[in-house]
């Protein structure tokens, strides 16, 4: 089955869209974790 | 302007990318949550006049006078009230507009959300340059706590529309930022307060004015991304679920009547009853640990809390911070893990995990204190977190299946008063119970266990009010020329 017989289906392009959206959500959050763990760490040493 | 945000310009095309609203809603939800940080303002600001040391109002200055003194420094309590006014004015709001919601389109929500969030932070950093705390609370209480309701509830009916088929997935993901937005937005606020801290300010006016804008500039940016599908949209080879289970309804309970059903009522003790049990232990969660375990924590197996000398007390405190930190990873993972699994296992089974496993480990806790295991108390609480995070990534989803999805957004911005009657009730019982036990005589490294047995009692009251909730009666459910007309609407507001 090719795309043009899935018209619902998203363009490579979106699939490129949608990695940038997570990146810019995902790096903030990914260093906000980051730092909590870091302080979370006092409780195993 | 107004074009721009009306519902008709953000309906997808055919080839959009539904995995592209999770992070637009990410976006706003990881800013609104930073309202759980602002506790990291508390101290700065309690010496926004001295600098170094806070200066103390006089006695004889009344209540009025501290708000508007301009030569006396605030105190830690009097700030503290901002976390009263956010999750009143967020249930509140999210109540009313809720609605209003529906129609208007999750981008105008965002966007007037975006205004009400960054505004805040801007009237607060007035409130601190003119040193006027009724700015603050008006600022960012009150204006940012409208901003708060609007921006929590502004993703999840179009979330739930966009993910018929992950449901609990796609809001988890969503409130899963709410948790997340204090991680961010806590060593942010530090960070910034170090960099313009001078001699002659401690940096939070300037704080403000920096995060209100980023605050502004990314929910707009959410508000931007948000996109609803077309009338009817399913993803491609989708069965709707509500051929499976009589759980999940394929039809639509109006908002105006939601409320009025038991089944609203249920869900809304549910979620109070949840949330109760988890706030409770969040607030207490760093004078918990160094009480219950007091030396144990630093190698002094048998001395108290009261025994150690101020080195050794420091040490105990940053545990208890890093034991709250830790919690609060547990209460983001279990946003976006139990409402996954909600979507494969159901709603009603979910909550019955939350309310039985809560309430044994609630009671396992007092255990590991007395036999002095820090691991299976660090453990019982973060799972007991992360079932807290879960209810709350829960609950939309839960709605969906019993009132349809039509109206959903507002449903849900009306049973988030049960958070705040949850925000109230939760801490109350918690320094209460604990207060009396002391008064009571009872050594504070027991005082929390008749507080861990009544968090347990909350809990197993929460499990019958889950095992009453039922499909809602044929009656409530709209009529196809009901929803046809209340669609009808939506398209002439479309039109305008």
């Amino acid at each position: 089955m090719t795309r043009q017989d899935r018209p619902d289906e998203p363009s490579p392009g979106q699939w490129g869209l949608v990695a940038l959206a997570w990146v810019l959500v995902g790096i903030p959050l990914l260093w906000g974790i980051w730092t909590t763990l870091q302080k979370a760490a006092a409780l195993f040493r | 302007m107004a074009g721009l945000l009306a519902r008709e310009r953000i309906v997808a095309g055919p080839s959009f990318n539904r995995w592209l609203v999770p992070p637009a809603a990410l976006a706003i939800h990881l800013s609104i949550g930073m309202a759980y940080g602002f506790s990291v303002f508390w101290l700065p600001l309690s010496r926004a006049i001295g600098i170094t040391e806070p200066v103390p109002c006089p006695e004889s200055m009344g209540f009025l006078g501290t708000l508007t003194a301009t030569t006396c420094d605030w105190k830690i309590s009097t700030l503290g009230w901002m976390y009263t006014l956010f999750f009143v004015f967020l249930g509140s709001s999210a109540a009313v507009f809720g609605r209003w919601l529906e129609h208007a389109g999750p981008r105008k929500a965002g966007v007037v959300a975006a205004c009400c969030w960054g505004g805040g932070f801007f009237i607060s950093a007035l409130g601190v340059h003119l040193h006027q705390i009724w700015l603050m609370w008006l600022g960012s209480g009150v204006i940012g706590g409208c901003g708060l309701g609007l921006g929590y509830i502004s993703p999840v009916s179009t979330l739930i529309k966009w993910f018929p088929d992950r449901r609990g997935m796609a809001t988890g993901m969503a409130i899963m930022g709410f948790g997340g937005g204090a991680m961010i937005g806590a060593p942010l606020a530090d960070i910034l307060m170090k960099h313009f801290a001078t001699p002659t300010s401690v940096g939070v006016e300037q704080t403000f004015l920096t995060m209100g804008s980023i605050y502004f500039l990314a929910m707009l940016a959410g508000a931007f991304g948000y996109r609803v599908p077309p009338t009817d949209w399913k993803p491609a080879g989708w069965t709707p679920p509500s051929q499976k289970s009589a759980m999940i309804t394929s039809r639509h309970v109006h908002v105006d009547l939601a409320w009025k059903t038991p089944q609203f009522w249920l869900l809304w003790a549910v979620l109070c009853l949840n949330v109760s049990a988890g706030i409770g232990v969040i607030g207490m969660a760093s004078p918990m640990i160094q009480e219950v375990f007091g030396g144990r924590l630093i190698d002094l197996p048998g001395v108290s809390l009261r025994e150690l000398n101020e080195a050794q007390k420091a040490q105990l405190a940053t545990i208890g911070a890093a034991f709250a930190a830790l919690l609060s990873v547990f209460n983001i993972g279990g946003r976006i893990g139990w409402a996954s699994l909600s979507d494969y296992i159901g709603r009603k089974p979910t909550y019955f995990i939350f309310f039985a496993l809560g309430a044994f480990l609630y009671t396992l806790t007092p255990y590991a204190g007395r036999i002095g295991s820090v691991a299976l108390f660090v453990a019982a609480v973060a799972i007991i977190l992360t079932m807290y995070g879960g209810g709350f990534a829960t609950i939309p989803a839960y709605l969906s299946d019993i009132f349809g999805t039509q109206f959903v957004g507002a449903i849900h911005g009306r049973l988030l008063t049960a958070w705040s009657a949850a925000g109230v009730l939760g801490p109350v019982l918690v320094n209460y119970i604990r207060e009396f036990q002391l008064d009571r005589g009872v050594p504070a490294a027991q005082a929390y266990n008749v507080t861990m047995y009544i968090m347990a009692g909350l809990l197993v009251v929460g499990f019958f009010c889950n095992l009453a909730v039922r499909p809602v009666a044929e009656r409530h459910y709209m009529s196809e020329e009901e929803l046809a007309r209340e669609r009808g609407v939506l398209e002439a507001a479309r039109a305008r």
